[in-house]
């Protein structure tokens, strides 16, 4: 498969883990001093399989993972490490609008060591923001958040042996346990997370864990907060606008104070790939890292890649729930305070589908025309039906385009523009969630390797 | 569903039992209004999905067995299948989430899918309560059109009495 060049120069070997003094040198991967003959893909029926990407970019390592759980022989235990560049990662039922803040997402992360050469040539501009993906897994459970300071760890194995806190107590003991990186006071808890007690009764979430069950194969695969610089930044990101407004099926996420262990990613990596030939045998080798080049050559790997970059999935999967600006006999909470000013009486329901319009009701617009109020709203309502939520653009148009009478839509607009993640179109950018989204991937490497054929 | 065995290690539940008793009593409940359903014969698969099949050999209601609902916790979402959709036996039809898992369902049979059950999209934990109940209100969560490859299917599928015994064996490893 012909991959641009710039890809290309970006494929690299990950330094490797020192070598384990108590492991007999047969033991090396041989693939490891040949990786340009030898594709990881060879290596699927092993029993036993490690594997370290050396991308970070999310919906690929998603990708790998997933193409391992698929593909891997069903009696096999793998391991498979990887890092994504920011990223807020949504559980396979959860609701994007509901979870995360997506202006905040949008806006980025500040850089975190200021370029001091940029700074000179006084370029600071938007240059230096680092972009945040939104991703939506194939595994259960809530939203986390991901960036170079959080490794994640995978283990797929049969289903016989699957247990939810089996490979959580693994990396508890890389971290932890007497061979481990020492560090104090990690467990698995209830909720089979990892959580680090820090005195005083004080208990923080260093690890989420979810899982993916097939017919044959069983995926466990977790976070680990090693070194983040922006956990101050993942509660902001993590707090929709809409929250008090939206009710939501499917699976909300369980808040958790958060913090890092505080040890370096290859450290980590090394010991949960220690820790893993402890519980199954030496024969694992060491890991075997997998390039994005070599990743991108597997045509079923690009396919899952274009499945999770698509807004049919990230948006489009999204379980049914109702958004509504009043308490209903369905969601009877009372409302937040709303800081926009809106139109006396005015009030606004729906109910959203794959996240797509099945019903509305928008009352209390103010018309220009001396007309029938009541029956204008109706028929704007109704002309709203069938709209997809991350597509709209800017609901100061959509609402005046589904008003065949001249409206005062802009207060309006702007609050649902506040309330859905939408930035209103400028000169330098904004427009529809789904848009959005997709040009933090098309900004990649990987996303130029889709070569924009992810349709919008 | 996916084979779930120890995923909470439970103690070996007494599902089996409950089984058994519910869709006797479901059995009498259900047959007072209905005359195909008397001779439907249900049969199980390893993954722990049940299908009931109609005495004509022609339709069937599936579901994923009592036994698979305890293991996998509380259910808080499921994803039904596509109707009209043909799918041969095996094939990922649908998901239900569960303690941070979301776990496959599969086509026991090969069959094209005529109906699904939308009380559980607003009541997932239905399948908690009542897995094995195919009358209104119940657990199940497809109607099926079996094709003539899905009664070889079946014909491979456990009795309840196969079941029981594998269910068994399963919670003791």
């Amino acid at each position: 498969m012909a991959l641009p060049s710039r890809l290309r120069a970006l494929t690299r070997q990950l330094p490797l883990s020192p070598p384990n003094p108590h492991l007999t040198p047969r033991a090396t991967s041989p693939s490891l001093t040949r990786p340009q003959t030898r594709h990881y893909t060879q290596h699927l029926t092993r029993p036993l399989q490690i594997y370290r990407s050396a991308s970070t970019d999310p919906y690929l390592n998603l990708s790998i993972e997933h193409h391992l759980l698929q593909r891997s022989h069903p009696d096999s235990t793998i391991l498979f490490l990887y890092t994504n560049r920011p990223s807020v990662v949504i559980g396979r039922n959860q609701n994007p609008w509901l979870e995360v803040n997506l202006h905040a997402l949008h806006a980025g992360l500040p850089p975190q060591q200021p370029n001091a050469a940029a700074e000179e040539e006084g370029s600071r501009e938007n240059k230096n923001v680092l972009p945040i993906a939104l991703v939506r897994r194939r595994s259960g459970g809530g939203t986390v958040f991901h960036d170079q300071g959080n490794t994640n760890y995978s283990v797929i194995c049969p289903p016989a042996v699957f247990d939810r806190d089996r490979h959580a107590e693994m990396v508890v003991r890389a971290l932890g346990g007497r061979a481990g990186l020492g560090v104090k006071g990690v467990r698995v808890n209830e909720r089979h997370d990892i959580v680090m007690d820090v005195g005083d009764g004080k208990t923080f979430k260093v690890s989420g864990s979810a899982y993916k069950l097939t017919r044959t194969r069983s995926l466990h695969h977790g976070t680990c907060l090693l070194q983040s610089e922006n956990l101050g930044r993942v509660s902001g990101l993590l707090r929709s606008p809409a929250e008090g407004f939206i009710k939501a099926r499917g699976v909300e996420s369980v808040r958790s104070p958060i913090r890092n262990v505080g040890v370096g990613g290859e450290e980590f990596v090394d010991a949960v790939v220690a820790e893993f030939r402890r519980m199954y045998g030496e024969g694992a080798g060491s890991a075997m890292v997998v390039g994005e080049e070599e990743a991108l050559a597997n045509e079923e790997v690009v396919k899952g890649v274009r499945e999770l970059a698509s807004p049919d999935w990230i948006f489009g999967q999204t379980p049914q729930f109702t958004f509504s600006t009043h308490p209903t006999e369905d969601d009877p909470r009372e409302r937040p305070e709303v800081k926009h000013t809106l139109p006396y009486g005015f009030q606004t329901h729906f109910t959203f589908r794959h996240g797509e319009i099945q019903s509305a009701t928008v009352a209390g617009l103010e018309y220009h025309d001396f007309v029938d109020e009541a029956s204008q709203d109706t028929v704007l309502s109704n002309a709203l039906v069938k709209q997809r939520l991350h597509y709209v653009k800017d609901w100061r148009r959509t609402l005046k385009q589904a008003s065949p009478v001249p409206v005062d839509v802009d207060d309006a607009g702007e609050f649902l523009n506040h309330m859905f993640g939408i930035q209103p179109p400028t000169p330098r950018g904004g427009g529809a969630v789904a848009e959005a989204v997709v040009q933090t991937i098309s900004d990649t490497i990987v996303g130029e390797f889709l070569n924009g054929d992810i349709d919008l | 569903m996916a084979s779930i065995a120890r995923c909470l290690r439970v103690a070996r539940p007494a599902a089996f039992s409950a089984v058994v008793r519910n869709s006797a009593a479901r059995t009498i409940g259900a047959r007072a209004f209905s005359v195909t359903a008397t001779n439907a014969i249900r049969k199980y698969t390893k993954e722990h999905e049940w299908i009931d099949l109609s005495a004509d050999k022609k339709t069937g209601v599936l579901g994923i067995s009592e036994y698979a609902a305890k293991q996998l916790g509380d259910i808080v979402y499921v994803e039904l299948p596509e109707e009209g959709k043909e799918v041969q036996a095996g094939d990922a039809i649908g998901a239900v989430e569960s303690v941070k898992s979301a776990a496959d369902i599969n086509a026991p049979v090969s069959c094209k899918i005529t109906q699904i059950n939308l009380v559980l999209e607003e009541k997932p934990g239905t399948i908690n309560q009542v897995a094995e109940d195919d009358s209104h209100g119940g657990g199940w969560i497809a109607k099926v059109q079996v094709t003539e490859e899905g009664l070889k299917d079946f014909d491979k599928m456990m009795d309840v009495a196969a079941y029981e015994e594998f269910t068994a064996e399963e919670a003791e490893h």
